[in-house]
């Protein structure tokens, strides 16, 4: 019961900011990149969350900036868990030399930390929003794909495995139609865990002013804020919104998350119910 | 004339602890429409001869010898050749029906996916045929049981699912490992009596430590302990006459015989001592079975044994 209730105020929540997000344009009653006013207005009933330093209505700015983070954390998330369940899912089947090799460069590339490696990179390559969240992907898929490799290595001995074999089936075709559908609630699960992270890990890009300085973001926003004098000023209308989102769009996929998670582990249901 | 010959062939595992020899210098014909029963007990290499065969077993796992089967050695064959013949020529049911059908997939899927692995037809003629094949191995309302997963099936049926999949590609020679383990006793003699109607004209491995459903089934056994084989012979002169005291032990621990256990364990496959590995539990053990490993002789009539009682010359 409680389960399915976490799951439908995250998954509500999840689908308002989409829609939010899709729809943006004709959400906002101010072009967001327009400067429009004189700058630092309060909130009034023209401007409900009044206007940044700049004079660009800030209310316009939060519903833009839904996109950015919801496209991050989604495509960052693709990328690594596909890269992460490939390279899985192909090390813990084949096993021997193969796993040998690719179990070796994983312990190697875990070593390296990601948030500060993506900050320098981001200085260096200068990336679009897109060319940030492939970064992340890039850069976040090996944690996940030991995961997969482990799940995959005890399912690979598995007799319908040795089965679908002695029929006479190719590799990748069991891989593709035995071994991940198999697999299929993990990925899942990991994959709404993974976006929250890549969300979080875009804003907090944003917020140091390595983000793509063409779209609007959360993180951007506070930095504005920052950087301008909004903390100075006790203006919370500026800096408040976005983080209240980050937070809200965060807790969501979590819900979403954990439920899901519940769902593929019986042992935690049984503590939930 | 043989079909499947298998000439010293030996399994080895590297691991961490040492080789395990799991199979050694085994040498086993199984002729055109015969059927050969292997029993030995838990863990001394049947299931992985049965898999040796169909080179299924990781690739780091050393097997020399020969397996020829239609005068082609299956073990000098590329993947991609061997892919070919397995489900095709020869099928494997595989123990425990329970771990061998993917939970996640249809019935019905499964066993049309070992139809157009090799056959080519197109997913309607595959239904049709699924159909066909699980009418064969008399599952009631086949058209409906197709479309049910596997938790949907009792034990029994599953078995029969199996050798609905086996059966699937027309497959000349069936390797099955253990069918009728954890069915009870009324399942069981109807799995039996399945399996012998649908192997009439096909040729058959058939790996248990059930001695009753071998009986009915095989014309030959082998006997096999610790990784190697001890006895060999019409499947009557071994319920009639076993020569091997491990013979003669396996079958004094039958409900039936006054279940009657052979003392010890069975030995570990890492680091087997020489001299005869039965010897330890053996109550016919004399000094020289200790030293001395005995050779696989022919008693007449077919019936070999390996054992130093008879290889005296």
């Amino acid at each position: 019961m409680l389960r399915k209730k976490t799951f439908a105020i995250g998954i509500c929540i999840l689908v308002a900011f989409s829609i939010i997000a899709i729809f943006s344009p004709l959400l906002t009653p101010y072009d967001p990149y327009k400067i429009i006013e004189t700058p630092l207005e309060k909130p009034n009933k023209n401007h409900v969350l009044g206007t940044n330093a700049l004079g660009q209505d800030i209310f316009s700015r939060l519903i833009y900036g839904t996109r950015a983070t919801l496209l991050i954390g989604f495509i960052g998330a693709l990328v690594s868990i596909s890269i992460g369940t490939f390279v899985g899912t192909v090390s813990g089947y084949y096993g021997g030399k193969i796993d040998e090799f690719i179990t070796r460069a994983i312990d190697i590339i875990m070593t390296i930390p990601m948030f500060p490696l993506l900050l320098v990179l981001s200085i260096f390559l200068t990336p679009n929003m897109l060319g940030i969240s492939v970064l992340m992907g890039i850069l976040g898929w090996a944690g996940f794909s030991r995961i997969i490799r482990s799940q995959v290595l005890s399912l690979s001995e598995y007799n319908f495995i040795y089965s679908v074999r002695a029929m006479g089936a190719r590799d990748p075709y069991i891989m593709a139609k035995h071994i991940l559908p198999n697999i299929l609630p993990l990925v899942v699960v990991k994959f709404v865990f993974a976006a929250q992270n890549y969300m979080l890990m875009g804003v907090g890009l944003g917020f140091l002013g390595l983000g793509d300085p063409s779209m609007i973001d959360w993180g951007q926003m506070i930095n504005c804020a920052y950087t301008n004098g909004g903390f100075a000023l006790g203006m919370w209308w500026w800096l408040l919104p976005p983080g209240l989102s980050i937070a809200f769009l965060s807790i969501a996929v979590s819900l979403v998350g954990y439920s899901f998670e519940d769902e593929i582990n019986p042992r935690l249901r049984r503590m939930v119910s | 004339m043989s079909l499947l010959k298998l000439t010293h062939l030996k399994v080895h595992f590297p691991t961490q602890d040492g080789i395990v020899k799991a199979v050694n210098t085994i040498d086993l014909d199984i002729e055109e429409n015969g059927k050969v029963g292997l029993i030995g007990e838990t863990g001394c290499g049947k299931t992985v001869l049965g898999l040796s065969i169909m080179r299924l077993l990781q690739p780091d796992t050393r097997i020399k010898g020969e397996n020829v089967y239609k005068g082609r050695d299956l073990l000098k064959l590329s993947e991609e050749e061997m892919r070919k013949i397995r489900g095709k020529e020869i099928a494997m049911i595989l123990q425990n029906p329970t771990t061998s059908l993917n939970p996640v997939l249809k019935v019905g899927d499964q066993i049309a996916e070992a139809i157009r692995l090799h056959q080519g037809l197109d997913k309607r003629a595959a239904k049709e045929k699924v159909v066909e094949m699980l009418a064969a191995v008399k599952i009631p309302s086949p058209e409906k049981r197709a479309n049910e997963y596997p938790h949907e099936f009792s034990g029994g049926m599953r078995e029969r699912v199996m050798i609905a999949m086996a059966l699937a590609c027309n497959p000349t020679l069936i390797i099955a490992d253990e069918p009728t383990t954890g069915l009870d006793i009324t399942i069981k003699m109807q799995i039996v009596r399945l399996m012998k109607e649908v192997t009439k004209q096909r040729s058959m491995l058939f790996i248990t430590h059930d001695l009753d459903a071998a009986a009915e089934i095989c014309d030959n056994i082998a006997v096999m302990y610790a990784g190697e084989l001890v006895e060999y012979a019409k499947t009557e002169a071994i319920f009639k006459n076993p020569r091997h005291p491990y013979t003669q032990g396996f079958l004094n621990s039958l409900p039936n015989r006054g279940l009657k256990p052979i003392r010890g364990m069975s030995p570990s496959l890492i680091g087997i001592p020489n001299g005869c590995r039965f010897y330890p539990r053996c109550d016919h053990a004399e000094a020289a079975c200790k030293i001395q490993h005995p050779e696989m002789v022919e008693l007449g009539n077919g019936h070999f044994v390996r054992c130093l009682q008879y290889d005296r010359s």
